[in-house]
């Protein structure tokens, strides 16, 4: 069982004892009436494939609060398009699929492009911004819930009390993001555990107080990919479309609200998804390619804060990181024995060095251009660039649909 | 027998000559039609260099026009769309050029109507797109204007005005078009009218003691105006 502990500026909403799903459910469907609910999927069409999606699709059937579901598909032909659509009409909702591959959201993403507004590549970030795009056109919901779509334990309860502190008018936060454990016989999470928190404290140390460091480090699992907010913030967000999404997300929540108006919610017991290879030879794959995003997000956000970047400050970090992720290793390591858990010590190590060297690339990358992978603009900046581009994608996610 | 002859071969001998004399008239049309295509394919081609030059493509999006062509369920770029439409009016107009070679009179008739109508049909267009941006246009204005007025049902003004202004437009382009132009006046009339009437009706009823208040002041004021000493 959890302690009930509040570290950080955030608030932390723990799972303790054995909360009634039931009773918080039926809270929620009240309280959806006033806020109604947009579930947001992120998912490629290989995931139609695994299990780990029909677990989920059975587990949403159960659920009677959610107002429409937009499945944000990427990868796919319009063969598949068609079959992830036969795939998801099992459920009872107002169900929407946005097919990133047809021709229709492609117009889109090229109207947006000769614009000036560059939507970014193919990916999860670009995924969920076409989907935050069309709840807005929709005009229907005012709360956005999100998880990914690899989730093996998913259960219920998890989108209940992702949900549960948004809708709440007595709690009123604007956004709220999940944590849990993620452990087999090993711990995993290593890039949360061995790459963000060893980082933000090592930033922490050599430049000192900084409110987002604070923040950032407020987090149990700032790499979740669940999250819920209002659908408000999704106007205002600017998000980095690779794998900086989730820092880029907090960076935004951390600039439009107070951390009052934030907080994390234990969703889980244990979590289990799909595992990344380490690839520490190749910076453009697997968790290397992630955590050289991830770093130059921060280095950037920071940027962005007012933080001056210098050589030697990216060569003390790199130094600091690795004592500060080494003292992490340890700690980790007494945890994993007090709970009988597999330790393999050497991978962990192997990691660390790992994400060091991304750290170094990312400090590199970042040096030679500041400005970086450009973030996806907000939705408030594309309304306005061009008037009728809600209803161009309302109408083509609907023809696609028919 | 001869008579007889003649007889028997002159319908041949007559559809010899009407053949002899129409053939190069049909050669005349097959040949305007095929430059036509040319034609119409060059234009197209060159009003899509002019588009892309001109930026066409953004200005549509900007203006609303980009909006319209995807509510037909569209999805090419606004300048492909545009350049499709021009190649097709220029094989209409060559069809049109072309039939009326053949010289019959019941094509001449109908080619000599349809050129009367080009204008007409083209004015009606130019009135639907220019009154389609005009209205979108002074829609966002005065969704901006009551949104910083603090004006609650902001967004319900504008539309009933983008509304409004498009039932006016819709109305003055079939009049251009000639079509069933008594009925287009005196529906829109009935329509715009009404609106007007009800909307004049619901500020009456609704706003009887604000209007009195107004009225009021005004001569209130008028009073004091006429109290205060006048200078030379």
């Amino acid at each position: 069982m959890a302690d009930f502990y509040q570290s950080g500026v955030i608030v932390t909403l723990h799972k303790l004892g054995r909360p009634s799903l039931e009773k918080i459910e039926s809270e929620i469907f009240e309280f959806s009436k006033q806020r109604p609910i947009a579930l947001v999927l992120p998912a490629l069409y290989a995931e139609f494939k695994a299990d780990a999606l029909k677990g989920i699709v059975e587990e949403l059937k159960k659920v009677k609060y959610i107002n429409e579901i937009v499945l944000s598909l990427g990868r796919a032909t319009d063969d598949e398009f068609k079959k992830a659509k036969e795939f998801m009409s099992v459920l009872p909702h107002d169900v929407k699929i946005i097919h990133n591959e047809g021709k229709r959201v492609k117009e889109i993403y090229a109207t947006l492009e000769r614009n000036g507004l560059q939507p970014g590549e193919d990916g999860k970030g670009r995924s969920t911004w076409m989907a935050y795009g069309y709840v807005i056109a929709n005009g229907k919901s005012d709360v956005i819930a999100l998880h990914d779509c690899d989730i093996v334990t998913y259960n219920r309860e998890m989108l209940a009390r992702l949900c549960y502190p948004v809708v709440n008018p007595n709690i009123d936060v604007a956004f709220c993001k999940g944590y849990y454990s993620r452990i087999t016989d090993r711990m995993h999470g290593r890039v949360t555990r061995l790459l963000i928190t060893p980082l933000v404290r090592s930033l922490q140390k050599l430049v000192g107080f900084h409110p987002f460091l604070v923040f950032l480090d407020s987090f149990r699992y700032s790499l979740a990919g669940e999250f819920c907010m209002v659908t408000d913030l999704a106007r205002v967000m600017r998000i980095p479309w690779d794998w900086g999404l989730e820092v880029g997300v907090l960076a935004e929540v951390f600039r439009n609200y107070s951390a009052r108006r934030v907080c994390q919610v234990d969703i889980a017991d244990n979590y289990e998804h799909k595992h990344q290879p380490l690839s520490a030879e190749d910076a453009q794959k697997g968790l290397m390619r992630m955590c050289v995003d991830i770093s130059k997000s921060i280095f950037r956000i920071l940027a962005a804060e007012g933080i001056v970047f210098s050589d030697s400050l990216f060569k003390s970090l790199e130094v600091a990181y690795m004592r500060q992720a080494e003292d992490t290793m340890l700690k980790y390591e007494a945890d994993a024995a007090i709970n009988s858990l597999v330790f393999d010590r050497h991978e962990e190590a192997k990691a660390v060095e790992a994400f060091a060297n991304a750290i170094k690339q990312a400090a590199q990358i970042f040096i030679e251009n500041p400005m970086g992978t450009p973030l996806i603009p907000n939705w408030n900046r594309v309304g306005s660039a061009i008037p009728g581009i809600f209803d161009m994608l309302k109408k083509a996610v609907e023809e696609d649909n028919k | 027998m001869d008579n007889f002859i003649n007889l028997l071969f002159q319908p041949f001998r007559n559809f010899w000559a009407s053949l002899a004399a129409f053939l190069p008239n049909l050669f005349a049309m097959l040949l305007i039609i095929l430059s036509g295509f040319l034609i119409a394919w060059l234009a197209r081609k060159l009003f899509l260099r002019l588009f892309t030059a001109i930026n066409f493509d953004v200005w549509c999006d900007k203006a609303g026009l980009t909006a319209i062509i995807r509510k037909g369920d569209i999805w090419t770029r606004p300048s492909d769309f545009f350049g499709r439409i021009i190649y097709l009016i220029f094989i209409i107009i060559f069809l049109m050029i072309g039939l009326s070679a053949l010289r019959l009179p019941t094509i001449g008739n109908l080619t000599s109507q349809f050129f009367l109508y080009m204008p007409r049909a083209l004015s009606a267009l130019f009135i639907l797109i220019i009154g389609y941006i005009i209205a979108g246009f002074v829609a966002r204005g005065i969704l901006i204007a009551a949104v910083n007025s603090g004006y609650h049902y902001a967004k319900l003004l504008a539309e009933a005005v983008r509304v409004l202004l498009i039932v006016l437009i819709l109305a003055m382009a079939l009049e251009q078009f000639g079509i069933a132009p008594g009925v287009v006046i005196a529906a829109f009339s009935i329509i715009f009218g009404g609106i007007v009437l009800s909307l004049a009706i619901a500020f009456g009823v609704g706003g009887i003691d604000t209007a009195k208040r107004i009225i009021e002041k005004r001569l209130e004021e008028k009073k004091e105006e006429k109290g205060n000493i006048e200078h030379l």
